[in-house]
């Protein structure tokens, strides 16, 4: 059966033209390891790979050029930035240790902003020390993600260039979106796919694992980054309404968990649910369960948030029983510590909901 | 990128009271890597306040340090310089580049950094660079009274140091910067 499955991928990815719609069908069903398919299939559901094969030389380079500009005019520091303009203006009168001339060195003016202890907002110096600030606490998350992984942990040269590698992306996301920057947890949302890329079988796509997944991470993002924005919480956009709707999705499927949640056990879905959805489910089971979890959001034809909230519905019927018989503190605790669970038999139950209709409920 | 702090002869409490607000107001934990000295703190105060900027702090004696121990001269490395420190009292003439550069061959450092004039100076000469950056707090010296307040932060990045210099000038702070470069070792050929 699953031999089958991968030739129906392979086969499928291998066309000139993909039928994203048929590959979406094969990849919720879930990608099988080995070889690259899982990495090429998300990057083609994702948008970041055309569907059309012959563009994709053209299109990963491009990509690839650009994300190693941008590292170029955001990563550096202000010393190596500096540096760079002048040898760009190399003249002679620069005062250099070049010429022997013995005597006092040149002074030379700079504008107000464009030294080391300026505190002015405009100062390339000021903004590159408050992004070090963030840098520290991305280095901090980065140290425990998935720590029982030598992949990502570990002071071997392996683990530290993967590390190096997440913060360069993570760090350059946070300068490109000021009005969100860095949250915690945006580390373990990353690490799915740095680990799918940088584990591709082929070597070119693998050693670009760094670009290809800062596009991609993005791209993931892009419908549900607002969840991360606080002043955004209490909007139509912000993670209170999605949460509003997961618990909508539960009282269309199950009133009787549904009622039991808000009413008995008043166990709101804030308590549990806000990390299972800003984190996309990453904090909830290991590597493995989440790569199959996210073959499921990814292809989902409802779209990446809409099949979350499925499956975290599923997430809570799956345990209803115990639910159902435990009070505030055993609920909260059961589901800020989701148990192990068979990862199909949750997805089914995920696709099999009914639809949430409240959808498409004009938001008050 | 490396960001080494360098400043003396604050004379506190004799001479003067504190550093200057407007410095004070900058020099903020975090962004320093090092701290040198040239001497005549007074008093462990200014120690104790200097390691809060930075935990690295190297300290040479001045003649009116309380704490005797601190060594006539130091030498450190940072990235692909040496540094060397002196408060420059021992140094006779007074401020004299020849006597000065004479210390700098003996210590064997790219970048001498003295004090004692109160004056802010660079010079290059054979043997490397001389900087002196003056006075942090302004207090008069042997000299002369006429003393604007000054330190120095250098940004050794590579082969090439930005020598930025903080001077408070009627009130206001005035930055300059200085660059030099280091050429590699002569026994390798240079393009």
């Amino acid at each position: 059966m699953l031999i089958i499955h991968y030739y129906c991928g392979t086969i499928q990815i291998s066309q000139k033209e993909i039928n994203l719609e048929k590959l979406q069908r094969i990849a919720s069903t879930g990608i099988p390891e080995g070889g690259n398919l899982r990495a090429t299939v998300w990057k083609l559901i994702l948008g970041y790979l055309p569907p059309s094969r012959d563009l994709w030389e053209k299109e990963l380079s491009e990509n690839r050029k650009k994300y190693a500009k941008l590292k170029e005019e955001l990563l550096l520091t202000p010393s190596e930035l500096a540096r760079m303009k002048e040898e760009a203006f190399q003249s002679n009168e620069h005062n250099n240790a070049h010429s022997d001339t013995a005597g006092p060195l040149i002074r030379h003016e700079i504008s107000h902003e464009d030294h080391p202890l300026s505190l002015g907002k405009a100062s390339v110096w000021h903004q590159y020390f408050e992004h070090t600030e963030i840098a520290e606490q991305i280095d901090r998350d980065l140290q425990r993600t998935h720590p029982e992984m030598k992949f990502f942990s570990g002071e071997s040269s392996f683990g530290r260039k993967h590390r190096e590698s997440m913060r360069n992306v993570l760090l350059l996301f946070s300068k490109l979106n000021p009005a969100i920057r860095y949250v915690q947890g945006m580390n373990e949302v990353l690490a799915p796919l740095y680990y799918v890329f940088s584990t591709d079988t082929d070597e070119k796509n693998a050693s670009n694992a760094e670009a290809d997944s800062f596009s991609c991470f993005v791209l993931l993002l892009s419908d549900s980054v607002d969840h991360f924005c606080q002043q955004l919480d209490n909007s139509s956009v912000g993670i209170l309404s999605t949460l509003s709707r997961l618990s909508d999705l539960l009282k269309a499927n199950d009133e009787e968990l549904w009622r039991h949640l808000e009413f008995t056990s008043k166990v709101k879905p804030q308590y549990y649910g806000f990390r299972w959805i800003t984190l996309l489910l990453t904090q909830e089971f290991n590597l493995q369960s989440i790569l199959r979890i996210w073959d499921s959001l990814i292809s989902s034809p409802f779209g990446i948030q809409e099949m979350l909230l499925r499956v975290c519905c599923a997430m809570l019927l799956c345990v209803k029983s115990r639910l159902l018989s435990g009070d505030f503190a055993a609920n909260l605790k059961l589901l800020q510590h989701y148990p192990e669970i068979n990862i199909e038999h949750l997805l089914q139950v995920a696709q099999d909901l009914t639809p949430d209709t409240s959808y498409y409920r004009m938001s008050s | 990128m490396v960001l080494v702090l360098a400043l003396g002869d604050l004379h506190i409490p004799h001479r003067a009271a504190d550093l200057p607000p407007k410095f004070k107001s900058m020099l903020v934990p975090g962004k320093i890597q090092h701290i040198i000295c040239t001497g005549n703190l007074c008093i462990k105060e200014v120690q104790d306040y200097l390691k809060t900027l930075c935990p690295d702090l190297h300290i040479t004696r001045g003649e009116y340090d309380e704490d005797t121990r601190y060594p006539e001269t130091k030498t450190l490395t940072i990235g692909q310089f040496k540094l060397g420190l002196c408060h420059g009292h021992q140094v006779i003439p007074w401020g004299d580049l020849d006597s000065l550069a004479m210390l700098q061959r003996q210590l064997d450092v790219d970048i001498l950094v003295t004090g004692h004039t109160h004056q802010f100076t660079a010079y290059k000469h054979e043997a490397g660079v001389v900087i002196n950056p003056g006075s942090a707090t302004g207090a008069y010296s042997s000299i002369t009274y006429d003393v604007n307040p000054s330190f120095v932060l250098m940004d050794i990045d590579g082969l090439r140091v930005v020598v930025y210099v903080y001077e408070l000038i009627d009130g206001e702070v005035k930055v300059d910067k200085i660059d030099f470069k280091k050429t590699p070792a002569t026994t390798h050929s240079a393009h």
